[in-house]
């Protein structure tokens, strides 16, 4: 009831106009302007670095000095087969990630939500989120002994009679893209369920109670309470993520990618890593940045709107 | 006229301030702010040698090192003209050149006022390769100006390699041609499939991670008898110095035809071409791989794991390798070891922020010095040495291995001064060593019992020994130096083919070996011509500034 | 009907009791997965640095020895530099919050006019990046924080992944808590540290775990902007550099022609898994009091009850 009372009383402010309306928010600006600002300043101030895309930039040169190119910067990366791979690679490793990545932290975050021992779910969850800690090196120095011919996974899959000759799973290139997804979901999935964990803590109790004297199941429960709970959560981390999908790392790429592999390995920024900065070719890594924004700009913005037609949450 | 006496009278001024100004300066204490192209700690606040030199020269320095990506660190520094005082660009020395970052130092040189500096770079008239295209020098280069000769107990460069006890299953014969080495590791394989623990033995190993590809690549141009050029071959007998890759051409097929014949009989194993090298330095160190192409600076780590676990027979000997006659060169002769190459471009230059131009000069003047040559080398006298009655600098055992203690270092040593300042090397005008390892008496009264034996029974004195040292310098230098930023492009794709298209061939069917290789000469064959027309030019103006033609 | 029932109760019940023993089963092999390389990690960092090279450390270490962290931890920087990263990481974590849930709650009130405005412009910054180069010149040139404690702070204010995570939350809660603050006549600021704040703990945990990693974690703005000021160092960038100049000088003993004093005892592997546990201690110790506050059902249950 008061809720609504409420909410009758607020729509008058809606009429007014739109100075006047904001006049009498003026408590939320002062909440969200200053942010705003800093943002302007920290994020967007600098976007002038773009124009170098545009440019044959040299630091000492700078901006004023440097030579007009045109879209040559864009025409040379275009121009390159490996730039292209490497575009595919991003997508095809970032997706896997993201399905992969989402759905173990999710399903990981429901069965900790089902643990009654209290001591217990905390020991798991630590010890899940320990290797988030661990470096890139450290992972990948080990996932590359694993997997090695004379590695654990082959003494198994030998052992189990699956195979006859050990697979060289690090220097085919066909088994990359997956050998990436399992070691980030290793490194990742307990860091990753500790969003979803904090969302349930927002699902009323109450609910549960209900559900249990409706007469449901431990599965109906989850089905029915644990997931709409989580639901919010889930879809703004989707569409963010999905904006996110033009960057796959770095790292793992580069570390655990040999020569053998190298065209299902290389990713986007490994590319600017190679081309741009390793050569001092700032444009080009600067002209491949901007291709990159725009491309999630436009993913995230579609993954958006298709959120909103589904009437879902959204982010923006 | 009153132009000319305005000048005179501003001469005067200078003239009759200088005197005053130069004592003024050299008392006042200054701070001097230092980059350096690697990476590097901190000294301690009390570190003994900087003590000194506060002492001495009046100058404190602040220390910045490299930790992320030096081209990426060099271009913030350059596009905020943000340069300190003493800058060491590191490998990429020629940003902050082509930026003109640095000073000039070639005026303030000179034979009265700054001898030292003057003998180490005028004589053998060193500078005229030292000299950019407008005839400035930059930088002094930290390494390779040696006094009195060069010390080369054990080369640090490109070798084959093969555990000690394979040399001895050969009856301490070394072998000499390619067709050798593979032959007796097949031998000493078929006896001694597995090591004591039972572990199986791996014939060949070849590293092939990122920049290490040399271990890849490499090794063609030395079986054909010639010193590290990097990637191309240069013809010095030609007169017109002519620099070819070696990669796409039939001699180097030879090489990759035997790895492919030697990777079916199982002496390479797939895994070398994955491997990483943490993963490589764990292979040598376990000691079960038997033979390799290196360089011998790159696995001192593993070099020092086998020592430390006494398994002296499992460690590594080097010895130079050439194609026999069967191949159809004619008789080759070795030339792994080249005479020193000057660390061009590498070491201090004096930017162009720098307020205290001829400070930083004489400091380096000094530092030239034989007594702080000494301490900066060797330490302090009764401290860090000791020296016999014989007049030979020596160390204790416990003098000699601390050296190698990184807290000491940052409390005893003036590393990121040292390492980056002009230095001398080879052999004092007294006979010792100016490098501590160097010294005789220290390389031998550290060596274990079998390593004593083994070479006694090799008939040699050193490692060293074994290589044919006579080759001099040729007048480019070495190859592998040139910079090659303005086709970095081609230069990668150069690089990605052979590491890509070589191990694939390795581990074909040899039936398929012959149409892989066309394939790969015409994939290569663009960026190659790129390449080596390229360095044929660097080349060339290389030798003409030293010939000065 | 009774038997069916009853049948039915049967079958609930012995589900109820293999799902949690499947449960427990999948969560204690998930546990050794995931320890596995934190075990080894430590493992390692205790063994022998030499031995350590010649690989093959699973569980314990070979051949004890404590020099990694001796070396680590007799560094004279270390204690000035775990005071910064700490100090920083407080600073950092304690600002973040309080700016980052404001706006947060300013941007989750859907009848504020800017809303979709400022939000749009905050999430696009996630997805645009200017480059090393304008940035790093406008921390130098524009506001000249270089050299200074204050780079670590004031470029590290606002995340907007936070705020995002954060929005939720508190679109998640009941609309009828503001609104019934509102009748009470307080205005949105009161509303929101009186109401809103203390309801958000659950989140403010989890984003101050995540702020103060990410803060704790950070090397890049110490190397950039204080690479020659020692006593501004962090603990990871002193950590950084002692693992970089490792494998400087295990790598390139070629410059020197010192040939016997090249490289004993430099061991790179033992210094990373040493420093590795270094620096992510202080985070766990920190852990478990977070994670108090993400207990399920806390939250909401405590307001009401």
């Amino acid at each position: 009831m008061t809720a609504k009372a409420a909410n009758i009383a607020l729509k008058p402010v809606r009429k007014r106009g739109f100075w006047k309306t904001l006049g009498s928010q003026w408590q939320l600006m002062i909440m969200s302007v200053p942010m705003f600002l800093y943002v302007l300043l920290f994020n967007y101030a600098p976007m002038w670095g773009w124009v170098t895309a545009f440019q044959d930039y040299t630091p000492k040169k700078g901006l004023m000095g440097s030579k007009w190119v045109g879209l040559d910067n864009f025409k040379w990366l275009f121009s390159r087969a490996d730039f292209i791979e490497s575009i595919r690679n991003t997508l095809a490793m970032s997706i896997i990630n993201l399905v992969f990545g989402t759905v173990s932290a999710v399903v990981l975050a429901v069965l900790l939500n089902e643990v009654r021992n209290k001591a217990f779910k905390r020991t798991v969850q630590t010890v899940t989120y320990l290797p988030h800690f661990l470096s890139m090196v450290i992972v990948v120095g080990m996932a590359q002994n694993i997997f090695s011919s004379t590695g654990t996974i082959n003494e198994i899959l030998m052992g189990i009679g699956l195979t006859k000759e050990p697979i060289f799973f690090l220097g085919e290139e066909k088994r990359f893209w997956w050998l990436v997804g399992v070691i980030n979901v290793w490194k990742e999935v307990g860091w990753g369920t500790i969003i979803y964990i904090s969302a349930m803590t927002s699902i009323d109790p109450c609910l549960y109670e209900a559900a249990s004297i409706d007469g449901a199941g431990r599965f109906q429960r989850i089905l029915h309470v644990t997931l709409p709970g989580i639901k919010s959560t889930f879809v703004i981390l989707l569409i963010m993520n999905i904006g996110h999908l033009m960057e796959a790392g770095f790292e793992i790429q580069y570390l655990m990618g040999n020569s053998l592999v190298e065209s299902y390995s290389q990713t986007i920024d490994v590319f600017v890593m190679k081309y741009g900065i390793s050569k001092q070719k700032y444009s080009y890594a600067t002209a491949a940045g901007m291709f990159k924004s725009v491309v999630a700009i436009v993913l995230l913005l579609s993954a958006n709107f298709i959120a909103k037609k589904l009437d879902e949450d959204t982010l923006i | 006229m009153k132009k000319f006496l305005a000048t005179m009278l501003a001469l005067a001024m200078i003239i009759a301030m200088l005197p005053a100004a130069l004592a003024d300066e050299a008392l006042e204490p200054i701070t001097v702010t230092v980059f350096r192209g690697d990476p590097g700690e901190q000294p301690t606040d009390d570190n003994k040698i900087y003590k000194m030199i506060e002492e001495e020269f009046g100058i404190k320095f602040e220390f910045e090192f490299l930790a992320g990506d030096l081209d990426e660190t060099l271009g913030l520094k350059i596009a905020n003209e943000d340069y300190p005082d003493l800058f060491d660009g590191g490998n990429s020395a020629e940003l902050i050149e082509n930026a003109d970052a640095l000073i000039d130092m070639l005026p303030y040189i000179t034979e009265e006022g700054t001898p030292n500096l003057y003998k180490h770079i005028y004589t053998d008239n060193r500078v005229a390769q030292l000299l950019d295209e407008d005839g400035h020098l930059h930088i002094i280069p930290n390494y390779g100006i040696n006094y009195n000769g060069q010390i080369q107990n054990a080369p640090s460069g490109p070798q084959f390699f093969l555990q000690k006890q394979v040399v001895a299953y050969n009856n301490y014969v070394v072998p000499k041609t390619l067709n050798e080495y593979f032959d007796l590791i097949e031998r000493f394989l078929a006896d001694n499939p597995t090591n004591a623990d039972g572990n199986a033995y791996t014939g060949f190993a070849i590293l092939c991670e990122d920049w290490r590809h040399f271990c890849l690549i490499n090794p063609v141009q030395h079986l054909m008898g010639r010193p590290n050029d990097g990637e191309v071959i240069i013809d010095v007998n030609s007169g017109n110095w002519e620099t070819t890759t070696f990669i796409n051409q039939p001699y180097a097929k030879d090489y990759y035809k035997k790895l492919n014949e030697e990777f079916q009989k199982g002496l390479i194993n797939k895994d070398t071409f994955v491997m990483n090298f943490d993963q490589y330095i764990a292979a040598l160190s376990s000691g079960t791989i038997l033979g390799m192409f290196d360089q011998a600076w790159d696995f001192g780590t593993a070099t020092d794991a086998l020592n430390a676990a006494k398994m002296y027979e499992n460690n590594f000997v080097g010895m130079p390798l050439v194609y026999d006659e069967s191949y159809g060169y004619g008789v080759i002769e070795e030339h792994y070891v080249n005479g020193t190459v000057m660390n061009k471009d590498r070491g201090f230059g004096i930017s162009v922020n720098c307020q205290y131009p001829e400070r930083m000069i004489n400091l380096f003047e000094n530092l030239l010095s034989d007594r702080w040559q000494k301490i900066l080398q060797w330490g302090i006298e009764g401290e860090d040495y000791y020296v016999d009655e014989n007049g030979r600098m020596l160390m204790t055992e416990e003098q000699y291995n601390q050296r190698s203690d990184a807290n000491w270092k940052k409390a005893n040593q003036a590393l990121a001064i040292w390492e980056s300042a002009p230095k001398k090397q080879g052999v004092q005008d007294d006979g010792n060593a100016w490098a501590p390892g160097d010294q005789a008496e220290m390389y031998f009264g550290f060596m274990n019992e079998y390593d004593i034996d083994f070479y006694a029974k090799l008939g040699v004195k050193v490692p060293g020994d074994l290589f044919d040292k006579t080759l001099e310098l040729a007048p480019y230098g070495e190859a592998w130096e040139i910079d090659t930023t303005p086709i970095a492009v081609d230069k990668q794709d150069f690089e990605d083919i052979q590491d890509k298209r070589l191990p694939e061939m390795i581990m074909a069917d040899p039936a398929e070996f012959d149409a892989l290789w066309d394939a790969f000469v015409e994939e290569i064959n663009p960026c190659a011509k790129v390449f080596s027309d390229f360095m044929q030019e660097e080349v060339l103006k290389l030798v003409e500034l030293a010939l000065g033609e | 009907m009774t038997t069916a029932a009853f049948n039915n109760a049967k079958r609930s019940r012995r589900r109820d009791i293999v799902f949690p023993i499947c449960n427990t089963i999948f969560l204690i092999i998930l546990m050794i997965i995931t320890l596995y390389p934190v075990v080894n990690t430590v493992a390692i960092s205790f063994n022998d640095g030499t031995d350590a090279l010649r690989g093959g450390i699973t569980v314990w270490p070979r051949v004890f020895s404590t020099k990694a962290y001796v070396d680590i931890l007799s560094d004279s920087l270390t204690y000035s530099a775990f005071w910064i990263s700490v100090s920083k990481t407080v600073i950092i974590t304690l600002l973040n919050l309080f700016l980052t849930s404001m706006i947060s709650f300013a941007l989750s009130r859907k009848e504020y006019v800017l809303r979709g405005f400022i939000t749009t412009i905050l999430v696009l910054t996630m997805y645009v990046n200017a480059g090393l180069i304008p940035n790093y010149l406008l921390i130098t040139q524009t506001l000249h924080l270089q050299k200074s404690y204050w780079v670590y702070i004031i470029p590290s204010c606002f995340s907007c992944f936070n705020m995002i995570v954060i929005r939720t939350y508190i679109c998640g809660l009941p609309e009828a808590l503001v609104e019934s603050a509102r009748i009470d006549g307080a205005g949105d600021i009161r509303a929101f540290f009186q109401i809103i704040l203390p309801l958000c703990v659950p989140v403010l945990a989890t984003v101050a775990l995540f702020v103060a990693v990410g803060s704790w974690n950070s090397w890049f703005d110490t190397y950039l902007y204080n690479g020659s000021k020692k006593n501004l160092y962090t603990l990871q960038y002193l950590l950084k550099m002692k693992l970089a100049t490792t494998q400087a000088s295990a790598n390139a003993a070629k410059a020197s022609t010192d040939a016997l004093a090249n490289t004993t005892q430099t061991t790179p592997i033992t210094i990373r898994c040493a420093i590795t546990v270094v620096s992510a201690a202080p985070i766990l110790v920190v852990y478990p009091f977070l994670q108090r506050y993400f207990v399920t059902g806390m939250a909401l249950g405590s307001v009401k009850g």
